[in-house]
């Protein structure tokens, strides 16, 4: 039977596939993550997130309630299919972006990872966004789609968690502790979602999904989203 | 006769330990066409507890949908599809809030609705609330086909408990998915998605921050982007707007409930609207 979940990258993972995921989920890989904060600028700016408290809790339902689940069910769709199918696919994940900055969140993070990925792993993937690219990439480079996925949803949340420590701001160590404290939660998304069919994405992360077109008339911001 | 009795009450032995409820389904077909300079009723089809009324406005075409079942519980069915032709604005709304009822257990209530916008047609989706009772289970989904050059308008206004008659939807089920394509290509698309103990959850500060009043807009028009600077100017601090793509405006706002929901989206729908808003909703 499958290890239990807290043993994501388990063992028997190939040293080879965790160095390549450890590349392509490390911020020096340029997809640019560090430009966006997915609506949390708005929400620290209106004074609504202030606290490393108030950070998780936004964080959490981000990732069970919103863009996080939904990104797990597109990545694992995008590898299961064939190339011809990623088109679809990639047109329902542009399609729900609530906002044109949540729009350019994962359009433009999943143009540049392509852009890399084309160029370094010899592929000819076309653009997608950036759940539906790393599942079509992690299919032609071979890669597992379960230590992906882990890799990608912790990705997302060390890429906000980096966002807040900047905008809230955090402390560094209370960053990592948000962190370690959210990671069984990745953990559980990526046991459920994986198998999960398009049919199935959802979210009702409406406050977070307002404060993302808030933050497009915002006077002062240092983040894209 | 005593000898059919007991064959009755053994065969139907296992619906007594779960009533069902007696189901309601209705189908309501329509479209409009253009006659002159005027919308008039192309085809029209209604069955079962779906009826379409044509009340007499100052302008336009309004079909105002009418449930004579009252409300929506678990295992009902309804299907309404409409039709735009070419160059006829079509109206939609409702006569009045729709209820849904507090469903058995595993039983969920189905509303599909399928719209088409014809080239320099337009459709306005204007229902009136939905009012999600406690332990109601509903699955909705709205797809619009437009031309090139067509327009659409949805409001879709969702009420978790009338908190003036002391209701909450403490459990339900709550799915609804829109999906928007013009000329073919997915242009937009939305899924909520809530279950479990939805009060509970919509307290959370990121999904509604105790709100119990919900609207989601979209407005798809060529011109659409000319109004996102007016609309949100009328929009409230819990309420925001994008103009996703071209041609592609999206807004959602939540409110503490459907009385100060109402109070903002009424300026917002005579804005998007540009026409009167359908008397059902003001009366």
């Amino acid at each position: 039977m499958a290890t239990a979940a807290p043993t994501a990258m388990s063992t028997d993972t190939d040293p080879a596939v965790m160095l390549t995921l450890a590349q392509w989920f490390s911020p020096a890989f340029p997809i640019g993550a560090f430009s966006y904060s997915h609506g949390l600028e708005a929400l620290v700016d209106r004074g609504e997130i202030g606290t490393v408290a108030q950070f998780r809790d936004w964080m959490a339902h981000v990732l069970e309630h919103g863009a996080g689940r939904n990104d797990l069910i597109f990545l694992s769709a995008a590898y299961r299919v064939d190339r011809s199918e990623l088109a679809g696919i990639d047109a329902l994940a542009r399609a729900m972006a609530p906002s044109s900055e949540r729009l350019l969140e994962t359009v433009d993070q999943g143009g540049s990872f392509i852009r890399t990925i084309n160029a370094v792993w010899s592929q000819g993937l076309p653009p997608l966004s950036y759940p539906v690219a790393v599942g079509a990439a992690a299919r032609a480079c071979d890669l597992p789609l379960e230590p992906t996925a882990r890799m990608y949803i912790h990705g997302f949340l060390s890429a906000l968690t980096s966002a807040a420590i900047r905008l809230v701001p955090l402390g560094q160590t209370e960053g990592q502790q948000a962190i370690l404290a959210l990671t069984p939660l990745c953990h559980q998304l990526c046991d459920s979602a994986l198998d999960a069919p398009l049919d199935s994405l959802g979210s009702s992360t409406f406050l977070a999904d307002i404060a993302s077109m808030q933050h497009e008339t915002q006077y002062s911001r240092m983040f894209r989203s | 006769m005593e000898e059919r009795a007991i064959t009755l009450t053994t065969s139907f032995a296992p619906a007594e330990t779960v009533p069902r409820q007696p189901r309601a389904i209705g189908a309501l077909r329509v479209s409009s066409k253009r006659l002159g300079e005027r919308s008039v009723i192309g085809d029209l089809y209604q069955s079962g507890a779906s009826k379409l009324l044509w009340p007499r406005t100052a302008s336009g075409l309004t079909g105002v949908m009418l449930n004579t079942a009252g409300g929506v519980t678990g295992g009902d069915r309804f299907e309404i599809e409409a039709r735009a032709g070419v160059g006829s604005r079509l109206t939609l709304t409702t006569q009045a809030a729709e209820r849904i009822y507090r469903a058995q257990p595993g039983e969920v209530g189905s509303i599909r609705t399928r719209l088409t916008v014809e080239a320099g047609g337009r459709i306005d989706w204007l229902p009136q609330e939905t009012i999600l009772f406690d332990h109601s289970a509903l699955r909705r989904s709205l797809s619009a086909e437009l031309a090139g050059d067509a327009r659409l308008l949805l409001v879709e206004p969702v009420i978790f408990g009338r908190i003036a008659m002391g209701e909450e939807t403490r459990e339900g089920l709550f799915h609804d998915r829109i999906e928007i394509r013009r000329e073919g290509a997915l242009v937009f698309a939305d899924a909520t998605r809530l279950g479990g103990a939805i009060a509970a959850h919509l307290d959370a500060g990121p999904i509604a921050g105790g709100a119990r009043a919900l609207a989601t807009l979209v407005f798809a028009a060529p011109d659409a982007e000319r109004l996102l600077a007016p609309l949100r100017a009328l929009l409230p601090p819990t309420g925001g707007a994008s103009l996703i793509r071209p041609g592609l405006l999206f807004a959602r706002m939540v409110a503490p409930d459907s009385y100060l929901l109402r109070q903002s989206l009424l300026p917002v729908i005579e804005l998007l609207q540009d026409a009167p808003i359908p008397r059902t909703w003001t009366i």
